[in-house]
């Protein structure tokens, strides 16, 4: 019921799109319910090529489990706060946060696509405005509330990713429990914070902080989120490529859906994922702590005592 | 058998008189031990002396200003072993310090997929594969 109410607030803000808002919210609060497999193409074009992905999604109960379509090693758990990432049947990675604020501004607008046929079924098209620009184009399933297609759309009106339900099966899917790991990240939430509460619409919603060292934001526009680090120790990036921005030099990782900055400040390292679209990424990051060289007694140091 | 460290210190200082050195060079032919530790403080001493001579800014001591005496031409035992000491504590330091573990992309994946998925857009439209994708 919560996320009814908070759907609601985040997208309804003129009247005529009230409605759509609702219809969508009621939507998507029937998706994240709903039992149903089905398989997805992923494609962003992202300004360092072109990242796809073709995933097995199974979703029960709110909890959603992605899985490749090739191989069973590697599968990903995501819902209510908790997330799991398991690779040869054990759990590598896992976190588990609770309580989470709600964005109070709403920035987009919701204009009615009208209704659709997608694979062969009933389904109703909305577009995402914000700033008077769409930003993305959402097909969802009448039946079940999936949204079976998202297209997120650069400033220029450009594809930036594109998710396209190329299956859909609406009976129960079985999902095993992982293997539980070793380590589970448990952040707890902090109220005080010396990031921006707000950057580019993006409002921090929440921080937090674990046993591991890190800590970290939350920033949401309603529709786009990203996560603002401040890690321990140096990040690992694989297949990373070094940009330069008008703000500093970072290191950049783009996959199927998400991107990856990571870069140092005197007083540490900092990352930011996020699904933002690329157009955004200068402005958001120009307002964080810019790259800068720790000098070598720093690293020194950071390398000896973290 | 007994060891005669306190000679190898003065040995390298060239204060051992002609017997003493005699003494111990015969002792380092025979001692597996005492050779190493003569090694060993050779090395600490040459780390010493490749460090940079620094000096103070005017005023900080004020009978620096008038006369610098660089490290490395001071003799002495007490120099020389505290030179060492400052070098055996660092590297003990490094040694048991443990080794900082790199944060990897599924720890900050972890993180911000567990609060993602309290999004309320969360879902299909959300979901980031475990994959690396593809060029």
């Amino acid at each position: 019921m919560r996320r009814v109410i908070v759907l609601v607030v985040l997208l309804m803000v003129m009247p005529a799109s009230a409605a759509h808002a609702t219809e969508l919210d009621e939507l998507l609060t029937r998706g994240h319910e709903a039992s149903y497999s089905a398989e997805q193409v992923i494609s962003c074009s992202t300004p360092d090529g072109v990242r796809d992905a073709l995933v097995r999604i199974d979703q029960v109960g709110g909890e959603l489990r992605v899985s490749s379509t090739v191989t069973d090693d590697v599968e990903l758990t995501a819902g209510a706060g908790d997330w799991a990432l398991s690779r040869g049947g054990g759990v590598v990675a896992e976190a588990a946060v609770d309580g989470a604020q709600t964005k109070s501004a709403p920035l987009y607008t919701v204009e009615d696509g009208g209704a659709v046929e997608y694979l062969g079924r009933a389904a109703l098209a909305y577009l995402l405005i914000r700033d008077g620009e769409p930003r993305a184009e959402l097909v969802v399933d009448d039946e079940t509330g999936a949204v079976v297609e998202a297209v997120t759309l650069t400033v220029d009106k450009e594809v930036y990713c594109e998710r396209r339900f190329v299956s859909l099966e609406t009976e129960i899917p079985e999902i095993d429990d992982a293997v539980p790991g070793e380590a589970t990240a448990t952040p707890s939430s902090v109220e005080s914070s010396i990031l921006p509460d707000e950057i580019s619409g993006f409002e921090r919603l929440d921080q937090y902080e674990d046993e591991d060292g890190f800590r970290f934001a939350y920033y949401s526009d309603g529709f786009f989120s990203f996560a603002l680090f401040e890690t321990p120790t140096a990040v690992v990036v694989p297949e990373a490529a070094t940009v330069e921005l008008e703000s500093g030099t970072y290191i950049r990782s783009f996959t199927a859906g998400q991107v990856t900055y990571v870069w140092e400040t005197r007083d540490g390292g900092m990352a930011l994922v996020g699904d933002l679209p690329p157009d955004m990424h200068p402005a958001v990051l120009d307002a964080m702590p810019h790259p800068e060289d720790p000098g070598l007694f720093r690293r020194w140091w950071r390398a000896l005592f973290g | 058998m007994t060891h005669p460290s306190e000679l190898i210190s003065a040995y390298l200082d060239g204060e051992l008189t002609p017997a003493e050195r005699t003494t111990l060079l015969h002792h380092l032919a025979a001692c597996g031990r005492c050779t190493s530790d003569l090694e060993q403080i050779q090395r600490v001493r040459s780390a010493v002396r490749s460090l940079p001579l620094l000096e103070l800014p005017e005023g900080i001591v004020p009978e620096a200003d008038r006369v610098v005496v660089p490290l490395r031409h001071q003799k002495g035992l007490w120099a020389g072993v505290a030179a060492a000491v400052v070098v055996a504590v660092i590297a003990v330091a490094a040694l048991i310090t443990p080794e900082p573990g790199s944060v990897s992309i599924d720890d900050l994946n972890s993180r911000f997929g567990a609060r993602a998925s309290l999004d309320p857009a969360f879902g299909p439209a959300k979901v980031v594969p475990p994959f690396v994708g593809s060029e």
